[in-house]
């Protein structure tokens, strides 16, 4: 061991130097999926109002496994994260709580957790991009886009991506397991190009011609209107018109970010402090405008950017029962190597 | 110390073993092809970086040609540029709205990709093509530092002898060469193995892509844990070959022959073929990517400013990496010295076992690491809450002492395989011959062991401080709550895709990564001393 002598006092320093501001109590620890740039006005607004300073850890997936894996000695008071699958993993893994039931009445109970460890904060809808100069349907449901005529024409990100893994499980739970197979496979060999980049690139490759129809979540659309660094997403955006499949039908399916309530908070009023802010009507409109994305809350509207898209007839499926289905879509996506490409 | 390091590996290994049930995991349909896929990068990888690196080392050390000193340490410079970001630089150039294709729609007078052809950079040999050019150092380095001290000598006799230069090269030189070149390759590859980032944005179906949807999306961890291991024996079989090649060279002469290789003056073609092949290999390695990320860095802060953030992120990235630097140095010392004195095959097995850090996909290896130390926080806090009844809440869990942990596990074999080979150059001649004039242990480490061996120390701290402050999976799980390293910052603004944005940070991990690399090329100081990976 005495080689490690001066390891750990190295070590030492460094955690010395770094470790977590733990002595305050006017604080929430944060475990954040969500960028930044996002949470932090909402973040700096709730500081400036409470005076109750928010730590945030951001990180990738992993993250709700270290709060299981930390404990009742865990620091973390609230997850925030995107994908309901997220959310129902972290009660499966026991690191939820229930939140006081009097903050989450707002919440329509289909974008809550029965017994309340989570609630969404936003929503964003899987819709299509379609071009403007090559695809003149003005109405399209998911099931259209299985048939022949759409032949060598769709762009999607990798089938195994969470967003894709949502809608795919949806459509298990309308179209059932069999249903939802013939489905996909139509879909997979009507790829345009093997799966590849993230949801803005899909919809660039319809503005250069290589498809004429994306799958996508509605907000890239704001976000690349309105992109001031990188001037040229604009013209791709300009390119396409959004279409909100399944409308007046199932309705359009839809995905959440959300937060979790620790459950092992150690500054569980602070935590549920935070969460009855961001359900506020404050928080929900400075959501809407920042990211493009729909409002939780019935009563807020949306931005006029996002209105200007059309209405949004969200699919009522309870969430949760989507993302029981998740975990078969995943394995529907691998058995028929969507991510390979088209078969033809 | 093999169990220490070995930690992770065990506990994944438990993961997969105790709940397990069946389904998922090596049943995975698409498992062949993504094997496939993944042994097509590797070889296209291997075969690319084996190429320009052996060639570029031996136009280095072999002839004379302008420029030839700039060439000499420039060949290193892609090594500061994780894959990661070198494949969204070249994204942007080589994407249909990036320059290169709008060039060609200006010439041809086309407008969209449906009247043109262009190859597909989001592809597997786009994957390939990226890769190599950030890679191929390993092998440059490893060869160039073989030329200089052997085949100098072996080539000369063989010219003495009545060999042509092309019939020295092809019989003496190029299968002397073969341990370098592999140890070299093996590096790039177990790099390639550990890209998550890179393999999924090229849309390359990879066994890291499989082991993170088992795991992710079917909760199936013990079915992800399974394909690690799957991944593991893959990369075990990689570190066996490079190992088993490196036994070879108690063959060759020892260090003390000083015979520097002859250079040969180029001139005319040769001489033009010579200086375009430093400049494309640099060019498409180094200055596309860093020039990418610079103009992007620019825009931002023309625009934007510099975030304040981003300062305290460069101090605690430098911290961090010179920590685990240290602490990996250290721990590479034990292990090659270890195996050096005691060839017990159980020993060396167990040693080898130690060094699989590296082929684990970061995330996973953060939660093979996640899951003993929060097991382990939770006695400490038990044995407090007995002993002086109060819980001193994480001690190792979230810490950042968990952290250089995790990137000293990681990176253990870089040191490794450095320090163990310049431990075998060497010889222990030196050390015996002290021993036997009386010197104490003591003195003989001090006096004789670490100096002798300072180009290796240095090359292995070098190698590990710029792997970490590229490490990104793995700090992303386990860093200390507020604390951001450049690259957790750089994939933030990449995860809300503000490519700009990400391009400032990106850079800094370039410049900071560069610095030990110029300074170690320095220190060589044309050509005196050892090349920096062995």
């Amino acid at each position: 061991m005495k080689h490690f002598g001066p390891a750990a006092v190295v070590a030492a320093v460094v955690l010395a130097a770094s470790g977590p501001a733990a002595a305050q109590s006017q604080i929430v620890n944060i475990y954040s999926y969500r960028e930044t740039g996002l949470t932090q006005p909402l973040l700096d607004r709730f500081e400036a109002e409470t005076g109750i300073k928010p730590v945030l850890l951001f990180g990738g997936d992993g993250l709700i496994e270290r709060a299981a894996a930390e404990g009742e000695n865990s620091p973390v008071d609230l997850i925030l994260t995107v994908d309901i699958g997220n959310l129902v993993a972290a009660k499966e893994l026991g690191v939820s709580q229930p939140i006081d039931p009097a903050i989450l009445a707002p919440v329509p109970p289909a974008y809550r957790d029965p017994d309340g460890h989570w609630t969404a904060l936003s929503m964003r809808a899987r819709v299509f991009y379609a071009s403007r100069e090559r695809v003149s349907e003005q109405s399209l449901d998911y099931d259209d886009i299985a048939g022949p005529e759409w032949r060598g024409r769709l762009c999607t990100r990798s089938g195994q991506h969470v967003y894709n893994i949502g809608l795919i499980a949806s459509r298990i739970v309308h179209l059932g397991l069999d249903g939802t197979r013939q489905w996909l496979t139509a879909v997979r060999d009507n790829l345009a190009r093997k799966p590849t980049g993230n949801d803005r690139a899909q919809v660039q490759a319809v503005y250069s011609g290589q498809c004429d129809l994306a799958i996508g979540n509605t907000y890239y659309m704001g976000l690349m209107l309105t992109n001031e660094a990188e001037p040229q997403q604009k013209q791709w955006a300009q390119s396409v018109r959004i279409i909100y499949p399944d409308a007046g039908g199932d309705g359009t399916h839809v995905n959440v970010s959300g937060v979790i309530l620790a459950r092992y908070a150690p500054h569980k009023a602070n935590a549920e402090k935070l969460i009855s802010f961001l359900l506020s009507e404050e928080a929900q409109y400075l959501y809407a405008e920042t990211n493009h994305e729909f409002p939780i809350l019935d009563g807020v509207a949306p931005s006029a950017l996002v209105a200007s898209w059309g209405e949004l007839d969200a699919d009522p499926t309870p969430l949760t029962e989507v993302a029981a289905q998740r975990a078969a879509a995943s394995v529907l996506v691998d058995e028929l190597r969507f991510d390979e490409g088209p078969r033809n | 110390m093999a169990l220490v390091a070995g930690l992770p590996v065990l506990a994944l290994v438990w993961v997969a073993l105790t709940s397990f049930s069946g389904g998922g995991g090596l049943g995975a349909r698409t498992l062949p092809g993504a094997l496939r896929e993944t042994g097509l990068l590797l070889a296209m990888v291997g075969l690319a970086t084996a190429a320009i690196g052996f060639v570029a080392a031996w136009l280095v050390t072999h002839f004379s040609f302008p420029g030839r000193r700039i060439a000499q340490w420039a060949f290193i410079l892609p090594l500061a540029i994780p894959t990661y970001l070198s494949a969204f630089a070249w994204v942007e150039v080589l994407e249909f709205t990036g320059p290169v294709q709008g060039a060609v729609r200006l010439l041809t007078g086309t407008e969209s990709l449906r009247e043109y052809w262009f190859p597909a950079i989001r592809s597997l040999p786009g994957a390939a093509f990226v890769m190599s050019l950030v890679l191929y150092p390993y092998v440059y380095l490893s060869c160039r530092a073989y030329f200089l001290m052997q085949s100098g000598a072996l080539a000369v006799a063989a010219r003495t002898l009545g060999a042509s230069p092309q019939r020295a090269f092809w019989r003496i030189v190029l299968p002397l060469s073969r341990p370098a070149l592999i140890v070299g390759v093996t590096l790039a590859l177990l790099e390639v193995m550990n890209d998550l980032g890179a393999v999924e944005y090229f849309g390359v179906n990879s066994l890291t892509a499989v082991v993170y949807f088992t795991w992710i999306h079917q909760s199936n961890l013990p079915g992800a844990a399974q394909l690690a291991l799957t991944l593991i024996a893959v990369v075990a079989a990689l570190i066996w070959l490079e190992q088993y090649a490196r036994r070879r060279r108690s063959y060759l002469m020892p260090r003390d022959t000083q015979t520097r290789p002859p250079r040969a003056a180029l001139s005319g073609l040769p001489a033009v073929l010579a200086v375009a092949f430093s400049v494309l290999v640099v060019g498409l390695g180094f200055a596309v990517p860093a020039g990418q990320l610079a103009v992007g860095a620019v825009a931002q802060i023309a625009r934007f400013g510099v975030d304040g953030q981003i300062v305290s992120a460069l101090v605690q990235t430098v911290a961090l990496a010179i920590a685990a630097a240290f602490i990996c140095v250290l721990a590479g010392y034990m292990t090659a010295g270890r195996l050096r004195v005691a060839r017990s095959p159980t020993g060396a097995l167990l040693l080898r076992a130690a060094t699989l850090g590296y082929a684990v996909p970061g995330t996973v290896l953060a939660i093979g690491l996640v899951v003993p130390l929060g097991a382990l926080d939770g006695v400490i806090n038990d044995i407090g809450r007995w002993v002086v009844g109060a819980a001193p809440g994480l001690v190792l869990t979230g810490s950042a002492a968990a952290l250089v942990y995790a990137y000293a596990v990681r990176f253990l074999t870089v040191s490794h395989s450095t320090l163990s080979a310049g431990m075998v150059r060497r010889g222990e001649h030196v050390l015996e011959a002290a021993r036997v004039l009386g010197a104490s242990r003591g003195r003989v480490l001090w006096r004789i062991d670490l100096p002798t061996l300072r180009p290796a120390l240095m090359a292995a701290a070098t190698l590990v401080f710029v792997e970490t402050i590229k490490e990104l999976p793995a700090t992303l799980v386990l860093r200390p709550l507020g604390l951001e390293t450049l690259a957790t910052f750089v994939y933030a603004q990449a995860k809300a895709e503000l490519f700009a944005a990400a391009s400032v940070p990106a850079l800094l991990i370039v410049a900071v990564g560069l610095v030990p690399v110029l300074l170690a090329g320095y220190l060589q100081g044309g050509g005196r001393g050892q090349a920096i990976a062995s």
